[in-house]
């Protein structure tokens, strides 16, 4: 992170006049989602919007009927059809030429599992969306289950004793797609986390966006924490940030330090690791294995790791 | 009434049979709480105690879509029938509120009096027994018990499990129970906390009675008719202020950066660092020279303590201060305006060392006239004539004094002092600064010590600045300080064909500056550590020194360990020994009935107008030190001479120094320090030029970390998640009717210039 | 006006065209589809059609479909779709939010039975299943029903006192590729009949959210207000049938059909084609001297409970022919009906033809038969066995 980068990204003249996710909103303290709005509010700027959202924390994020907490008009839908709607959306934007963007927020539960489907037609027929999974790891909403989305280790109120099986890679899943536009966001690295999000706003057909997006709720954390949790995350390797043009060309953004250090640091601010005795040695070939893909997708002659111990 | 005892509960038998006839049954008991508080096992808690006594219970919450620190409420009933009301409790016998900023008229809406309220509070039992006389009251700091206990986290700390112990000492519940329950719900690491609460919470019976059965009316909330989904296409923004869901709130702190602590001349490092970044040289001089009267000269000579504690060396290396605070003093054309005093008074200083200078120009700032006793035939102690050319040029010397002079203080030169001087003094002005530096220097006590060609360092070093003295052949160095350094290269430009530097402690213990010792070693100084001479031959002339080894002994009180001279020895051939092991710190000066207490004279009982100032009263030994000591004295003279409150002179203080940890070394790049750029030459001999020309540019000041003074970086803006952070005409401003006090803010502060504190 | 020999399949869609094309004015028409026997043809045949500033959008399953329809009328476009038993099901939650939201999606349904195990024909138990989901639901017994039922659905729906979503029910098979003469009309006549789409809480640019949490109090005012929009959509309806009128030069059918009712002792009720039969089945009764008349509601949501009242009044003989069941207690139709009866009245229920079993009017006679023999109500007949 440059802190110059960082500084006249907000509140200037080229932010949005009003808060896209409004003051008195229901989210937690510390919440990641509220991080992404804000970042997605300064990237939206004054673009026109609809977002829609499927069940999940978003859902009480717009609050009580009929005040409104976003500043965009948007729909809330059942939980696998965040896709489908927002398809319904963007079609009569196109036939009624309306520069509008439709954007998708929804949580890892209404993306990796009961979502899929609707999502994977939406961008199979590259409807005209912008699809932003922030990614909590955790069916939030129902306080806290097991999702596809779950990291091996954690436990949650549905693997009390941790999860045994790794994370499903969604960014795969949607690069496999062929669309046109897919990247990861790291709300550590804000000016980033903005250029995608403006990069993903402005690309036509379908673009996806993957947040981790930290729960002090659901990852048993201290909530001052959850932008460091995500820095920690994208420093040791663990949610590598990159972006996949039209499924083939893969750029990695940040450049990891692969540190122990950092891994461990990460696992121990969290409690919900602690029961499974998941430690940096075991998270370590699964995170080389898996930048060796990385690496080799991006074509990039280089070691998976670059810091060797 | 049939009295039964609930199926299938192992009641602490002995308590119950009290229990039972105590408490009026059915029983009602509401819990409000905030999300992540813990609201709904307290309720739940309470009823398995009553449960554990044979009683029928039933809890429940009162769910809805809230999230951590909104309000909840949770419910509990207790009978000695098995209990058929299904609704919430609108009329409660027993009321916890868990945080007492929820005490309101929505939360004792149908208590009536004489019910048991306890709150989770850190007021006074008795502020709120004025608030609450009809009830029976219960008042327990819940929060600070099971934040140290470590229950929950620091912004949501559970409170549930602490507060039950105080429920059970109001309404004389067995703490066996408590226990029983706690264990078999896994919660045994809580007890202690519950112990706690129950030993501590404060109990006050009702003192306004009034009868039963008028409760506390309900809270009229007038209902909007709902509006058709068909007709709803308005824009109503939220009216929900989520700034009473914290219990944390965050705020701007400046916190005192290392750099400013280490700094003996008390300058504000950070302060011309950043107004240099921001505004250019001529801003940062003015902050410089609020406490520097001699940049120039700091500049270049200053050991410069502040890079040492510099929080960027953990990162990439320090901040290259010294040179910056030299590129500002040749790039700013800035003279500081003069106060006006209410009462102008005169001074006298005694020697224009740096800590005479730095008295007689704070004392002029201020508005004060100040005349300076000088010895010499020119202005500047030490400066002038301890310091060789190469390191700090004549001009550069100058220009400091220039400013110093055109300030008007008033120079008196070739005008030693002896006591009578200092008499007269006393009695012709307002008050007497004595700044008149060291003393003599030491000698070594060693045999051949006064053979020719052994001499003081530092008279060699003032002869040097008359005119170039020439040596020849090997000349020796005795000490590790700066003069021995000075001495060495100096020797190195005045014709020696070889300079060695003996020191009796290792290279890293030397006292000198160790780029100087190092710019020392690259110009061809040979430096010997772990000797001591103890002897020098020859016959009238010095031609050779007598070393013996030296071993570390036991650390000492410094912590330094002892130099141990051994009997190993050798012999080394020279032709001149120059001695630099330090002064002494005599004055000389005092009349016999004074004497010095507080860098202050004293005859008899009484105070008198003279202080002391700078090396002859701390023997620092730095320029720096020598600097502050003279301001930090004019003041306090000030302030003993003028009691007057305006003359009032307060240093800012902080609540604490800023510490790598507090960092956010993530948040910047790494960049290596810039270095200074030296004058390369193929002889140094007869070469008194400037040899280090500082920097090239300024960029050095953008790798400040500002480390605990904002500035307006934005990180905070950026990563509020509740958008609750505005920038203002002077800064940021936190909207608290809205901010849920998570600390993100506070935490990604890449300088610590935020803290959390609670409500 | 063209008369074409189609299925009703292609009726409904045809209709489904015209009235898509007549918001080209508007905001336009948007269709999430999704394959399923029997309403498939009628997908295709949407889906071969040039349609202006429409978008028939071709998804991964009827969920979505209705989430595509949803989408569309939130952004105030014409939405309309067609599914059939599990895709039904499938559907549900999206049928009910599209309901709750106060979209008007307008939607064939070909009834078919609800698998597995798995059976492809006619059974109301499907769309009876979204009963009490806010929707209006019409039954149809022919062909010109169908589409006239489909182009008076998007004028009642998109009503702004109505506003609420719209199921044409007609049976799987025996009707949906039943082919016959349809009177189609031009696209003009359609245009005046079906003026632009105007949904008053679409989404603008004015933020403000559809479908936010809400509170119990909010929740039960919502109900109330989507409660009396559907009881009124019976009078709008009269409206639409008056205005279909004037520039179609014919009525469409009535909420309930009435037919050789007056003097009629004996009343079969029934609803989609089973009601033409019965009405071939009075015929035959009527010349063998029995006193008999057919009711076949056509509007079972919002239930024309008072008109049935007074179509029941005096009839002592009640044969209800229910094309379902709700298992456990019997006819859906019966249920809702026997309340609504002569005091006194035999109201029996007869459970015919689900699974697709064909109903023929020998069986309605066998029905009639058999309900003279009662003097008193008994639990409903199951047909087991339609020979």
């Amino acid at each position: 992170m440059n802190e110059p980068m960082l500084g006249g990204m907000i509140q200037t003249e080229l932010d949005r006049s009003t808060p896209f996710l409004r003051s008195g909103n229901l989210n937690c303290g510390g919440c990641g989602m509220s991080n992404i709005l804000q970042l997605l509010g300064h990237a939206i700027a004054e673009r026109e919007v609809k977002l829609v959202i499927p069940a999940c924390c978003g859902a009480i994020t717009a609050g009580n009927y009929p005040q409104s907490t976003f500043d965009v008009p948007m729909i809330l839908t059942t939980f696998a059809s965040a896709a489908s709607v927002a398809t319904g959306i963007a079609s009569v934007a196109r036939l009624n030429n309306e520069d509008t963007r439709v954007i998708c927020l929804a949580g890892d539960g209404g993306t990796y599992d009961i979502g899929l489907a609707t999502l994977s037609a939406a961008a199979e027929r590259d409807e005209n969306i912008l699809y932003i999974c922030y990614d909590n790891e955790i069916y939030g909403n129902t306080g806290g289950q097991r999702s596809s989305a779950t990291p091996a280790g954690a436990s949650t109120m549905s693997t009390p004793k941790g999860k045994k099986e790794i994370k499903k890679d969604i960014v795969a899943i949607m690069a496999a797609h062929r669309i046109p536009y897919a990247a990861t966001v790291s709300l550590a690295h804000a000016d980033d986390g903005l250029r995608k999000m403006r990069k993903a706003l402005d690309t036509s057909g379908f673009r996806f966006l993957h947040i981790l997006s930290p729960c002090p709720t659901g990852w048993k954390s201290e909530p001052a924490m959850g932008i460091e949790l995500v820095r920690l995350a994208v420093r040791s390797g663990l949610f590598p940030v990159y972006e996949v043009f039209h499924g083939d060309r893969y750029v990695i953004n940040v450049e990891p330090d692969f540190s122990d250090e950092a891994l461990g640091m990460y696992l121990s601010l969290q409690r919900r690791f602690r029961k499974s005795g998941m430690t940096e040695a075991t998270l370590r070939p699964e995170i080389d294995r898996y930048w060796h893909g990385l690496r080799s997708l991006s074509g990039r002659i280089v070691p998976a790791r670059r810091f060797m111990e | 009434m049939e009295k039964r005892r609930a199926e299938g509960v192992h009641a602490e038998e002995d308590s119950a049979a009290g229990l039972h006839g105590t408490i009026q049954m059915p029983l009602e008991i509401r819990v409000h709480g905030r999300g992540g508080q813990g609201g709904v096992t307290c309720a739940k808690l309470i009823a398995a105690v009553y449960a554990r006594t044979g009683l029928y219970v039933q809890t429940f919450g009162d769910y809805g879509a809230e999230r951590s620190g909104a309000p909840v409420r949770a419910f509990t009933r207790v009978d000695h029938l098995p209990i058929k009301n299904r609704n919430k409790v609108y009329h409660p016998d027993h009321l916890l509120v868990l945080d007492s900023g929820l005490l309101g008229p929505l939360v004792l809406e149908g208590v009536s009096s004489g019910s048991v309220l306890l709150v989770n509070s850190t007021d006074s039992a008795e502020s709120l027994a004025d608030q609450f006389p009809s009830f029976k009251l219960g008042v327990i700091d819940a929060t600070a018990i099971a934040r140290e206990h470590g229950i929950g986290t620091s912004a949501v700390v559970i409170i549930n499990t602490t507060i039950v112990g105080s429920y059970a000492r109001m309404l004389d519940l067995p703490m066996a129970a408590v226990e029983y329950v706690y264990s078999s719900l896994g919660l045994s690491d809580d007890l202690a906390a519950a112990h706690e609460a129950y030993d501590s919470v404060v109990i006050l019976p009702v003192r306004q009675p009034g009868g039963k059965g008028n409760p506390i009316a309900p809270v009229q909330v007038p209902i909007p008719p709902v509006l058709p989904q068909t007709e709803h296409c308005l824009d109503i923004p939220t009216t929900l202020q989520t700034g009473t869901w914290s219990s944390q709130t965050p705020s701007y702190q400046e916190y005192e950066a290392p750099c400013n602590r280490a700094c003996p001349a008390g300058n504000d490092v950070v302060g011309f660092i950043q107004a240099l970044k921001n505004d250019g040289p001529e801003a940062a001089a003015e902050v410089l020279l609020k406490t520097q009267p001699l940049p120039s000269v700091c500049g270049r000579v200053c050991p410069a303590p502040c890079m040492t504690e510099c929080n960027r060396k953990f990162l990439d290396g320090a901040v290259n201060i010294r040179s910056l605070e030299r590129w500002i003093s040749g790039r700013a054309q800035v003279q500081l305006e003069k106060k006006q005093p209410l009462l102008k008074k005169d001074f006298a200083v005694v020697g224009s060392g740096p800590a005479g200078l730095s008295a007689a120009y704070h004392l002029t700032l201020e508005g004060h006239r100040v005349v300076v006793y000088e010895k010499m035939a020119m202005a500047g102690g030490v400066l002038r004539y301890g310091i060789p050319r190469y390191r700090l040029p004549d001009d550069m010397l100058h220009r400091d004094l220039d400013r110093i002079i055109a300030l008007g203080v008033t120079f008196r030169y070739n005008h030693p002092l002896d006591r009578a001087g200092l008499l007269k003094l006393h009695d012709e002005y307002d008050g007497v600064i004595v700044c008149k530096g060291f003393g003599d220097a030491y000698a070594i006590g060693v045999a051949g010590e006064d053979l020719g060609g052994v001499e003081q360092g530092l008279d060699y070093l003032a002869g040097s600045k008359e005119s170039i003295r020439q040596l020849g052949g090997t000349v020796l160095v005795v000490g590790g300080g700066n003069t021995a350094i000075d001495c060495a290269r100096s020797a190195l430009r005045s014709g020696a064909s070889s300079v060695k530097l003996i020191y009796r402690r290792s290279r890293e213990e030397m006292p000198a500056i160790a780029e100087e010792v190092e710019e020392a070693c690259r110009e061809g100084v040979q430096v010997l550590t772990w000797r001591q001479p103890v002897g020098f031959v020859g016959n009238k002339t010095v031609c050779g020194v007598v070393l013996a080894e030296v071993d570390p002994g036991p650390p000492g009180k410094d912590g330094r360990r002892t130099p141990v001279i051994t009997d190993r020895t050798f012999e080394l051939d020279c032709n001149t020994v120059l001695l630099a092991l330090g002064q002494d710190r005599k004055l000389n000066l005092l009349p016999d009935s004074w004497r010095i207490e507080e860098a202050r004279a004293w005859e008899e009982e009484n105070p008198l107008n003279v202080w002391f100032a700078g090396d002859c009263r701390t023997g620092d030994g730095t320029v720096a030190h020598a600097i502050g000591h003279g301001r930090m004295t004019a003041y306090s003279a000030l302030a003993d001479i003028d009691t007057s409150p305006a003359a009032g002179y307060a240093e800012k203080v902080y609540k604490s120094v800023v510490a790598p940890a507090h960092i956010r070394f993530s948040h910047f790049p790494v960049i290596p320090p810039h270095s200074d750029r030296h004058r390369s030459v193929s002889s140094y001999q007869n070469n008194f030029e400037e040899v280090n020309l500082g920097l090239s540019g300024q960029e050095e000041a953008e790798r400040c970390f500002s480390c605990g003074r904002c500035t307006f970086c934005d990180t905070c803006l950026v990563y509020c998640p509740d958008g609750v952070i505005y920038r203002t005409e002077t800064g940021y401003r936190i909207d608290e009717a809205y901010c849920k006090g998570c600390g993100i803010c506070v935490v990604e502060c890449p300088r610590r210039a935020m803290e959390m504190h609670e409500k | 006006m063209p008369v074409e020999l189609i299925s009703a399949n292609q009726a409904a869609a045809l209709s489904a065209t015209l009235a898509g094309r007549a918001n080209r004015t508007g905001r336009g028409f948007c269709s999430g589809v999704y394959p399923i026997t029997p309403a498939t043809e009628c997908m295709e045949y949407l889906c071969a059609q040039e349609i202006e500033k429409s978008r028939v959008v071709r998804v991964e399953s009827e969920h979505s479909a209705m989430g595509v329809c949803i989408g569309g009328a939130a952004t105030g476009a014409r939405t309309f779709t067609t599914t059939s038993s599990n895709g039904l099901a499938y559907m549900a939650e999206n049928c009910i939010t599209a309901a709750s939201l106060r979209l008007p999606v307008v939607m064939v349904v070909a009834n078919r039975t609800m698998g597995p195990p798995w059976n492809i024909w006619a059974d109301h138990g499907d769309s009876l299943m979204m009963r009490d989901s806010g929707w209006i639901q019409f039954y149809c017994a022919d062909n010109q029903e169908v589409f006239d039922t489909v182009l008076c659905a998007f004028r009642l729906a998109e009503d702004p006192q109505v506003l609420t979503p719209f199921m044409i029910c007609m049976d799987g098979f025996t009707l949906s590729h039943t082919i016959a003469q349809t009177k189609v009309p031009e696209q003009k006549e359609v245009d005046r009949f079906l003026p632009p789409t105007s949904i008053p809480h679409q989404l603008g640019r004015i933020p403000h959210a559809l479908g936010q949490i809400e509170l119990s109090s909010q929740v039960a005012a919502h109900r109330a207000q989507h409660h009396n929009a559907l009881l009124g959509a019976e009078k709008v309806y009269k409206t639409v049938q008056d205005s279909f009128e004037q520039i179609f030069n014919r009525r469409p059918a009535e909420p309930v059909v009435a037919y050789r009712l007056e003097d009629a002792e004996t009343v079969i009720i029934s609803m989609g084609t089973i009601g033409a039969t019965a009405e071939q089945a009075v015929d035959k009764l009527r010349q063998q001297g029995v006193k008999a008349g057919s009711l076949r509601v056509r509007m079972f949501r919002p239930f024309p409970a008072d008109r049935l009242r007074s179509l029941l009044r005096g009839k002592m003989f009640v044969a209800v022919i229910d094309r379902d069941i709700s298992l456990g207690f019997g006819g859906i139709l019966w249920g809702e009906l026997r309340g609504l009866a002569e005091p006194g009245a035999v109201v029996q229920n007869y459970i015919a033809g689900i699974g697709g079993g064909d109903v023929r009017p020998g069986h309605i006679r066998d029905i009639v038969a058999e309900l003279k023999h009662r003097s008193v109500s008994a639990a409903p007949v199951i047909m087991e066995e339609l020979l």
